[in-house]
């Protein structure tokens, strides 16, 4: 199998050589080839290649040169190129080579359309070098005896071809080796420079399609060379603090070049360098005293050197060396400042003094201690104090006065000059005036206008606030004639106090302070605001001020936006001093969301979103419905009331069917004490004067004979006021239910034991008229409203007068007015109320005797009738006061006829065992 | 001397003896420099003493005040053709010694033969400034009637004529720079020249 696939590799090999123009010079002969061979053209030119045929393949393939096509790649040339020369030459013409293409090939078509190829050429298209320009040269000192040239230049456009550059250079009568540049085309290093010989340079640029030569350079090499820097420096401090000697080595001896220096100094850690004059190291030398230095300080040398002449180049600058300058005394007194805490007494000072170290340039060394002197100079027989510190600050309790400190630091040469502070008793000297603040980039302008008088200096007292620790004070003293000062190392979005206290040679003036930030951002957050009061139609929110923190910058304003949830939002601005805020014609019973912004210069911050909704109902509102509707409801009442008392008498038809008057029975002649004819035809008669109807209502039980004693009827003296005798008349049995007392009738009757019990329960109402005063009643009759058939009592007179045995088992007793309630309610209408007397409870049991006019009240017996008219009176007046009808001219406007007059049985006695009906 | 000197042609004078004076001032301090050099590398004693060499003429000359400038160029133009020769022979006879181990002192007695080679142009030109044709080199003359056969010498010789050579041609730089000096002079006729007052 693999012997197989190499003859047919080889094969193929074969048939690939017959064809390949290659091979003409193989063993199978080409027809023909292409002049020129493999040329390189000039971009834009024209061109012409001749396609020539062997005169061998015309007779062996009928091949002529009119067959001749031409490609270039793949791609047919356009016959119009094409001109046959004669049989066996073709040609092909190009105007422009930019056109061409490799490979460009000449082809036959035969047999018609069998395409075959001939022969093939690669053609290369380029540019002539340019002349190379701008040629400059450099001599680089290498080491002390070896220097080498690099020149550069501009090489010119891109030829598209391989251009060589070379660099020459020669005397006039030496030529050297040319400079070949390695991977560059622009520039090229001589080794070996030799100097004070004018050399030409020149650089030569060849490719296929020329040559290019550059103007030539002459130069001594002496002129061009950038020289070593100076080595090996060393410094040296001499006596004086403020010189420093600096001795270095050349590299360059002075029989090759004569040099000339620049030396360059900083102070350590400073980045701005200082330069000696030029003029002082024009000359060779390998040393220089610099002088003007800071005492005790760390300075940081460097050294470059040229050619004397100032023609060539500046070598690098040295490597950098350091000297320190030995010390000197301080050139002056620490700036002082105190702070007076007068909090534990006014009289008792505790002065802070602090002092700021003294800056290097003014320690001239180490600080080895402060000396610090007091001087109380509203005393001057007191001592003065001295005081060696080594820290920045000294805490003194002194009495309030005025006192003078002095301050100086020593450090190994001596004492700086003394620092004086006068503390005054009081700062009661005129203070600055428009203090002002102005941002200037990362500082804080603080600027004033001096007072009137003339200020010695000015101290900037100055801290950030912060709302959760104290204002730590930092400070600074000026002279007198500046107004004006850059505040450092102040953070943005920070507020400071600043305050300005001036000076003055005998005292002090007041402190004036003012707020001010470095640059103001928009807060950190909102204020978070809530309501205080929901009404109806407003609200009222508060809110609390934002920290100090916080703000960011100057609060300007506090901008309250609310709505609903559908509708537009409306915005508030409040002034940023307050806290709370009324918002008025809100909607009622609506839920808006409100939120609150606080807004600084540069920005506004909102705080969160607080929801709340409005009353339905404003304040007031249920009270002004609730009392009409109550008022309106009373009065309903009222007038239901009146008209049930106007239409009493309906009322009392339907409700108290008419009872036959028990007076009208013949049992009302079975009481002993009652006439047994009344002359009833005459009103008068039968209520002179004042009429009184007194009507009680007991239930008894008749089961229990011991429940007739007096115990059991005492509660009933009790009563007081009486109906008037009118309503009691009018009423009667069924009328005085319609009041309030009787009602218990009524009641006693709808629990239905009256219907019930007819044949057990006997009611009784008793009616007395008393007569007026000292009169004897006309007429007194009682009321039964017993349902038992009137004809049996009366029948049974006797029996029922006599023993209790036969009555019912329930009894009831009327007394007129016998409520308590109407006594108390109509107790203004008295003019005296009598408390009722118990009468002799042996005799008498529960008799209600009411007296009018301070009359007494007398023991019931046998001046009974005489209590009972007086009562009857008392009821008259009592009458008067309710309004009623019920007046002695109203019993004449209702009187009664014989038959209507009412009978009543009165016992006057009770007696053991039986029951007394009042 | 250069009684009828145009400015350009003082100027260009002027330009040649300062560069000269330089020149020989670096020379000589190179060759000081090289002499250390060839004297360790080649095991030679610093002190020893080496017989003139043939062929150089002596930089120590009486009566050299009395000579003119042209007879100060044309004795300076020979000694420097001949070191040209020597170092060329010494940096071959250096090369087939030491091959290409030592390549720093080979570097630098090619870099001395440069500058004697620049020496002696300078010199060239002035002389052509001077009016005077410069005299061709003995050894083109030689060329025709065909140079005699250099005495073969052993290399220790090689080494102690170095030396000779390297020694003679510091001594001829000492000199050159006081005879450029005193060519730099500005003579009478030409006032108008500065002259030229420089250390080498």
């Amino acid at each position: 199998m693999f012997s197989r696939w190499n003859w047919v590799a080889c094969g193929f090999y074969l048939v690939l050589s017959i064809c390949s123009p290659d091979a003409s010079s193989g063993f199978v002969q080409s027809c023909g080839h292409i002049i020129p061979e493999s040329p390189v053209l000039a971009l834009g030119s024209n061109f012409t290649a001749l396609c020539i045929l062997n005169e061998s393949c015309l007779d062996f393939g009928n091949i002529y040169a009119s067959q001749i096509i031409w490609k270039i790649k793949n791609r047919l040339v356009p016959k119009e190129q094409y001109r046959e020369i004669n049989r066996t030459v073709s040609s092909v013409t190009f105007n422009d080579t930019s056109s061409l293409a490799t490979p460009l090939t000449c082809n036959i078509l035969a047999d018609g359309q069998i395409e075959q190829n001939i022969y093939g050429i690669t053609v290369t298209v380029g540019l002539a070098p340019e002349k190379p320009k701008n040629l400059s040269c450099i001599v680089h000192q290498k080491s002390k005896f070896t220097y080498s040239m690099t020149c550069t230049w501009y090489p010119g456009r891109h030829t598209f071809l391989d251009t060589q550059f070379r660099l020459r250079y020669r005397w006039p009568e030496q030529i050297f080796p040319d400079c070949i540049p390695k991977d560059v085309n622009n520039s090229c290093t001589i080794d070996d420079s030799q100097f004070f010989v004018n050399t030409e340079i020149w650089v030569e640029a060849t490719n296929a399609l020329g040559k290019a030569v550059s103007d030539p350079l002459v130069v001594d090499p002496i002129d061009i060379v950038k020289p070593l820097p100076p080595q090996n420096i060393s410094i040296t401090s001499g006596l004086l603090p403020t010189v420093l000697q600096l001795v270095w080595e050349n590299w360059i001896s002075d029989a090759v070049m004569t040099l000339k220096f620049n030396i360059r100094y900083r102070i350590a850690g400073d980045t701005n360098w200082m330069e000696v004059p030029p003029e002082d190291t024009a000359s060779p030398r390998t040393s220089f005293s610099i002088q003007g230095l800071r005492p005790y300080t760390e300075y940081v040398f460097s050294i470059r050197c040229m050619k004397e002449d100032g023609v060539g180049y500046w070598s690098d600058w040295s490597e950098e060396k350091t000297g320190i300058t030995i010390e000197d005394q301080p050139s002056k007194g620490p700036p002082i400042w105190r702070i007076i805490d007068t909090s534990q007494s006014p009289a008792c000072w505790t002065v802070h003094l602090m002092w700021k170290a003294l800056k290097p340039y003014e320690a001239n060394g180490v600080i080895l201690q402060y000396e610090l002197t007091v001087r109380d100079k509203s005393s001057l027989s007191s001592p003065v104090k001295k005081y060696n510190v080594t820290s920045t600050n000294h805490t003194l309790q002194l009495r309030e006065g005025t006192y003078e400190v002095t301050l100086m630091a020593r450090n190994s040469v001596g004492p700086s000059p003394p620092s004086v502070l006068l503390i005054p008793a009081s700062n009661s000297k005129a203070p600055v005036k428009n203090l002002r603040t102005l941002p200037k980039h990362d500082k804080l302008w603080v600027g004033w206008t001096a007072p009137n008088n003339y200020v010695l200096k000015y101290v900037i007292e100055w801290c950030l606030m912060s709302s959760s620790s104290d204002c730590i004070i930092e400070w600074q003293i000026v002279l007198g004639d500046v107004q004006g000062i850059d505040l450092k190392g102040i953070k943005p979005f920070k507020c400071y106090l600043i305050t300005v206290y001036p000076l003055y040679a005998d005292g002090q003036g007041s402190g004036q302070s003012v707020k001010a930030y470095l640059k103001q951002d928009r807060p950190s957050k909102g204020p978070t605001v809530q309501t205080k009061k929901v009404g109806k139609a407003e609200a009222v929110l508060t809110w609390n001020h934002l920290t100090v923190e916080e703000q960011n910058g100057f609060i300007r304003n506090y901008t309250i936006l609310y709505k609903t949830i559908d509708g537009n939002e409306t915005v508030v601005t409040v002034d940023p001093s307050k806290t709370e805020y009324t918002l008025s014609s809100l909607t009622s019973d609506t839920l808006y969301t409100v939120r609150m912004m606080a807004s600084t210069d540069n920005g506004s911050r909102t705080g969160p979103d607080f929801t709340f909704t409005t009353q339905k109902f404003g304040k007031g509102e249920i009270e002004a419905i609730v009392v009409p509707v109550c008022l309106a409801f009373l009065l309903i009442v009222l007038l239901g009331v009146l008209f049930c008392f106007n239409k009493r008498d309906l009322i009392k038809k339907h409700i108290w069917p008419i009872v036959p008057d028990p007076s009208k029975s013949n049992i009302a002649q079975w009481s002993p004490q009652v006439p047994a004819k009344h002359n009833i035809s005459s009103k008068d008669q039968m209520y002179p004067e004042g009429s009184f109807t007194d009507v009680s209502v007991v239930e008894i039980e008749a089961d229990d004979k011991k429940s007739f004693s007096e115990q059991d009827l005492k509660p009933f003296d009790l009563l007081k006021k009486e109906k008037s005798t009118s309503e009691g008349h009018s009423s009667g049995i069924g009328g005085s239910s319609c009041m309030s007392s009787p009602r218990q009738s009524v009641s006693d009757s709808d629990e239905g034991e009256t219907t019930q019990n007819t044949s057990s329960t006997v009611q009784y109402s008793t009616v007395v008229l008393n007569g007026y005063r000292d009169q004897t009643p006309v007429q007194v009759f009682s009321r039964s409203e017993s349902t038992q058939p009137l004809l049996d009592s009366e029948e049974r007179s006797e029996d029922h007068a006599g023993g209790a045995d036969s009555t019912p088992q329930r009894q009831q007793y009327f007394r007129q007015n016998g409520g308590q309630d109407e006594t108390s309610t109509d107790r203004p209408c008295f003019e005296r109320t009598k408390q009722i007397t118990h009468a002799n409870e042996g005799d008498l049991v529960g008799f209600v005797q009411l007296q009018i006019s301070g009359q007494s009240s007398q023991p019931l017996g046998l001046g009974m009738e005489k209590n009972i008219e007086e009562a009857a009176v008392s009821n008259v007046l009592q009458t008067c006061t309710e309004g009623q009808t019920v007046r002695p001219e109203t019993v004449e406007e209702n009187p009664l006829s014989v038959d209507e007059m009412p009978k009543s049985y009165l016992p006057q006695t009770v007696r053991q065992g039986g029951y007394m009906p009042q | 001397m250069a009684a009828a000197e145009s400015p350009s042609a003082a100027l260009r004078r002027r330009d040649l003896c300062s560069r000269g004076i330089r020149l020989a001032g670096k020379m000589r301090a190179d060759v000081v420099d090289l002499l250390d050099a060839y004297v360790e590398q080649q095991g030679l004693d610093a002190s020893a003493s080496v017989a003139a060499v043939e062929g150089v003429p002596l930089a120590a000359v009486e009566r050299w005040d009395e000579q003119t400038g042209t007879q100060r160029l044309l004795e300076n133009l020979a000694a420097y053709r001949a070191f040209r020769a020597l170092l060329a022979q010494m940096l071959e006879e250096q090369r087939e010694q030491l091959g290409e181990a030592d390549a720093g002192l080979g570097r630098a007695l090619a870099a001395v033969l440069l500058q004697v080679s620049a020496f002696a142009y300078h010199l060239e030109e002035l002389l052509r400034l001077e009016s005077r044709g410069v005299p061709g080199e003995e050894g083109d003359e030689e060329e025709e009637d065909g140079p005699p056969p250099p005495p073969r010498l052993s290399l220790f010789e090689q080494k102690l004529r170095g030396l000779g050579v390297l020694r003679e041609l510091a001594q001829w730089a000492v000199r050159s720079v006081r005879d450029l000096r005193q060519l730099a002079k500005p003579s009478p006729a030409t006032g108008a020249a500065p002259g030229l007052v420089e250390s080498p």
